[in-house]
């Protein structure tokens, strides 16, 4: 019943579909995780979402286009290890200072007390 | 009802339940290996979009490294089980609101492009051809000769930039960091 209201794999609407609700729950995450990691988590879902729509349209576009989508999502795959590295070191060098990773408690550089 | 359809439903449902999983879950543990599960199903896919090179690179680069990367920094929380450190009320309220106006607002921009799949605004090539024991075997060739010709500026800079980080990152977590 789920190819009748969106039709199969050989038609664009559940490729988008999906991409959409993984966005939103990215959105989700890195609004109300308190945690960095889980933050992190987030933008990588959002991350995700952004790469299988841009495939998704270049493969129901033309070859061309599937190519170019397909290098696009190379270059985005490689942006997110670096910002996952990034961020990672981020975590842990918070972590070396200050020995909690809480976002919510991350505050001497607002001149209180860690 | 074909083999591919049978293969591409559950695909399409484990992505969804393993983001939610990482969304929701209290555990931080149980979050991260949702999120794998997550970036294994959207990996098939890429199979589905005949992108194969995109889903191998895609285990590789997101569940094989990542993925790992994630589950070293949630060793650094000190409340992995999310019992004391849960976001107030209102965080859960405007995130809620958040995401709803993102899906509610990309799922009708993606509902309206697609309806036009057959207007000529997006040409649908070869809707049966999809299945993936077609593997286009020209599409691999095809990124190389596009990554060391037009793309070749782009691809550089991404190199120098994966060095860059990877000393900074270095650099971030040195014992004498200033």
């Amino acid at each position: 019943m789920m190819d009748l209201l969106l039709g199969g794999p050989d038609r664009l609407a559940p490729y988008l579909m999906l991409a959409a609700a993984l966005f939103a729950l990215g959105v989700f995450a890195c609004v109300t995780r308190r945690n960095p990691v889980g933050y992190l988590m987030g933008i990588e879902l959002m991350l995700n979402a952004a790469n299988l729509d841009m495939v998704a349209y270049g493969r129901f576009r033309s070859e061309t286009a599937a190519a170019n989508a397909q290098v696009g999502s190379l270059f985005v795959i490689a942006l997110a290890a670096a910002e996952a590295a990034v961020a990672l070191a981020l975590v842990y060098a918070i972590f070396q200072n200050l020995r909690d990773v809480d976002l919510d408690k991350i505050r001497s550089l607002n001149g209180e007390e860690p | 009802m074909n083999v591919a359809t049978l293969i591409f439903w559950p695909l399409v449902a484990i992505t969804l339940v393993g983001a939610a999983g990482a969304a929701f879950a209290r555990n931080l543990v149980y979050a991260a290996l949702s999120l794998g599960a997550s970036l294994a199903g959207i990996a098939g896919l890429y199979f589905f979009l005949q992108a194969e090179y995109i889903a191998v690179i895609q285990m590789i680069v997101y569940v094989g490294g990542i993925l790992i990367l994630i589950l070293f920094g949630v060793m650094f929380s000190r409340d992995i089980q999310g019992t004391s450190s849960q976001s107030s009320w209102s965080a859960k309220l405007l995130g809620g609101l958040a995401s709803l106006a993102a899906l509610v607002s990309l799922g009708k921009l993606s509902w309206t492009i697609s309806q036009k799949e057959g207007l000529g605004l997006l040409a649908t090539r070869s809707p049966t051809s999809s299945w993936v024991g077609q593997i286009s075997s020209s599409s691999t060739t095809h990124l190389g000769d596009l990554l060391m010709g037009p793309f070749l500026v782009p691809f550089l800079v991404i190199a120098v930039l994966l060095t860059v980080v990877l000393i900074a990152a270095l650099g971030l977590v040195r014992k004498d960091a200033p």
